[in-house]
């Protein structure tokens, strides 16, 4: 590498390329930033109306997050996504963690059939409408069950955690066994443990996806609004517009739009460097077969 | 011979045992996969059935399949997921491929690093955040670029209800959201080419363009290649940013397969109808994937899934 950097760092034409790459990259930089950031701060411009642009605002408040927090109808979805994105990560993590565990067991009579079944799901699904049949048949319309476990198990995470726990030597499980540990003793003695980094990175999909669940809400929710979600609600908010639905609340001003959309993006915000550290590992954790 | 077939018998049943503890703690991923993949399957039948509002009704064979095919909706919602699909695999390929090999020229450690958690960041925002934040950032009255529209003397515009404008409007937003994210897996073949071969490249007297015309690309090639396929086989997977982004003004360029199954199964309750449309997207969905499998298996001698 030192070479190559003596060889050719001083023509100028290399250096016009470096110039130029630099350039290229603070503008994808730019591209992606400025939607993101214009819409924070106009979260904090008081005057904010539909129909004047500024770069800056003119009056800086904090009144359309105090508005948020203060009526019912922008809280409770918000509350909403709180508790579906806690709920829903512990039983997504229980219920994958338990049966790519089963499948880490190389002797495990009928581990082929249990694997095939869940890899089947990776490419084909029966689709949106013979689940929403189903869904409607177990009696979880409008409740929050419906959005919690129609996608409980994603089949390429039990893929990577069955991979991480298959990584553990085999030495460890016997000793626990000798031990006396049943398996599930074993399980959260020893594999929990040791599998924390792979754990830490499913849990953080799993968050992330039912932080950002919206459609399963829109289908499996539709005589309950007071179910429905934060994103659910952004969507009429700003996208669609529709600011009937919500109770003594006829003005959708500028900036409740800006407050509500960066109140979504906050938590991703928040936990973005743990889920990028984590990421590139996952992904290089897929590549290896099972 | 019996002796030895009630011993296997009872080995096996003991082998069983042995696991139960694994099996009980297996059970809540089977009863999910039993009841949210397996049972919906089995409700692929009503694709034959006459079946609306007022109940399943009689088995009509292809009708449904025959239906779509001559209607309007389902061709044009058809067309244009192959077109959305393909203009998107040609954008977005081809700018992740430039920008992960522009990525990889970049001295500066600390620099590439802030560059990757930028464009990584769209892919981790909902699909409603993101087609709020380009509501917003689009509008005709206080959106950002309508106001640079105006200041330059042009005409303000409705990009995402305008026929002629949503579908650039779209790819955009997709590329926006998605090209960062496909660099990963770009950036990491390319930190894994050998070293060695660019020294001897200098040897040879290459600069850095012949570095990356005759090294770095053709290392790329198997990846790209497995991209391409993956990619190919989810053209019809299509939906979620549709539609969050699309609206009634534009259906005609915007309608996709999976926005029509659901318009006509959930909000117009033609439930065998949309199914059997889901059944078809499913099955060539399906096919794609194998076949992309096949293709992969037989290029690298190893299958993608």
């Amino acid at each position: 590498m030192a070479k190559r950097k003596s060889l050719h760092s001083n023509s100028a034409g290399y250096n016009i390329f470096r110039t130029v790459n630099l350039i290229f990259m603070l503008t994808i930089i730019m591209v992606i930033m400025i939607p993101i950031l214009k819409i924070i701060i106009d979260s904090f411009d008081g005057k904010a109306s539909e129909t004047v642009f500024r770069i800056f605002p003119e009056a800086v408040t904090a009144d359309a997050y105090k508005l948020i927090l203060s009526r019912p109808a922008i809280f409770r979805p918000l509350v909403i996504s709180f508790i579906t994105t806690i709920s829903g990560t512990a039983i997504a993590m229980t219920i994958t963690s338990f049966y790519a565990y089963g499948l880490s067991q190389k002797n495990l009579p009928g581990r082929k059939f249990l694997m095939g079944i869940a890899l089947v799901t990776m490419v084909f699904r029966a689709g949106m409408i013979p689940l929403f049949l189903v869904v409607r048949n177990l009696g979880l319309m409008n409740t929050l069950w419906a959005v919690l476990l129609v996608h409980a198990m994603d089949a390429y995470y039990l893929l990577l955690l069955k991979n991480f726990f298959e990584s553990i030597p085999s030495s460890i499980f016997d000793a626990a066994e000798i031990d006396g540990c049943s398996p599930l003793q074993t399980f959260i003695r020893v594999v929990l443990p040791l599998s924390k980094p792979g754990l830490a990175a499913i849990g953080l999909f799993y968050v992330v996806y039912y932080w950002n669940q919206f459609f399963d809400y829109i289908l499996y929710i539709q005589t309950r609004p007071n179910l429905h979600n934060f994103q659910v609600f952004l969507r009429s908010l700003v996208i669609e517009s529709d600011t009937q639905g919500f109770e003594g609340f006829s003005f959708a001003t500028q900036s409740l739009k800006n407050a509500a959309i960066t109140v979504s993006i906050i938590p991703v915000l928040i936990l973005y460097p743990m889920v990028q550290k984590h990421f590139v590992k996952g992904i290089n954790l897929g590549a290896v077969k099972g | 011979m019996r002796n030895r077939s009630a011993y296997a018998y009872g080995s096996a049943w003991n082998r069983l045992w042995k696991f139960r503890m694994f099996y009980l703690l297996m059970l809540p991923g089977f009863v999910y996969l039993v009841l949210f993949h397996y049972l919906p399957m089995l409700g692929l039948r009503f694709s034959f059935y006459d079946y609306d509002l007022r109940g399943v009704g009689d088995f009509i064979g292809f009708e449904h399949f025959r239906d779509a095919l001559s209607s309007e909706g389902f061709t044009r919602a058809f067309k244009n997921t192959l077109i959305l699909s393909s203009a998107n695999i040609v954008i977005q390929m081809t700018l992740t491929i430039s920008i992960s090999l522009l990525l990889n020229e970049l001295k500066n450690k600390l620099f590439k690093r802030v560059v990757q958690t930028v464009i990584y960041l769209p892919h981790f925002l909902s699909w409603v955040v993101v087609g709020a934040l380009f509501t917003l950032f689009l509008s005709r009255q206080g959106g950002l670029v309508n106001a640079i529209l105006s200041g330059l003397g042009g005409e303000p515009k409705y990009f995402l209800g305008e026929p002629g404008l949503w579908r650039g409007t779209f790819l955009f937003i997709l590329s926006w959201r998605e090209v960062g994210w496909g660099t990963v897996v770009f950036l990491a073949a390319l930190s894994g080419v050998d070293p060695q071969l660019y020294e001897a490249a200098i040897m040879d007297g290459a600069n850095r363009w012949k570095q990356m015309i005759h090294i770095t690309l053709p290392q790329l090639v198997p990846v790209i290649v497995i991209v391409l396929i993956m990619n190919l086989a989810k053209i019809f997977n299509l939906f979620e940013s549709v539609f969050v982004l699309y609206n009634p003004l534009v259906y005609k360029v915007s309608d996709v397969i999976q926005t029509y199954v659901y318009r006509s199964g959930i909000i117009q309750f033609r439930f065998g109808y949309a199914t059997a449309v889901g059944l078809f997207r499913s099955v060539i969905a399906f096919a794609l994937v194998v076949s992309a499998n096949k293709i992969s298996s037989r290029l690298r001698g190893e299958s993608v899934l």
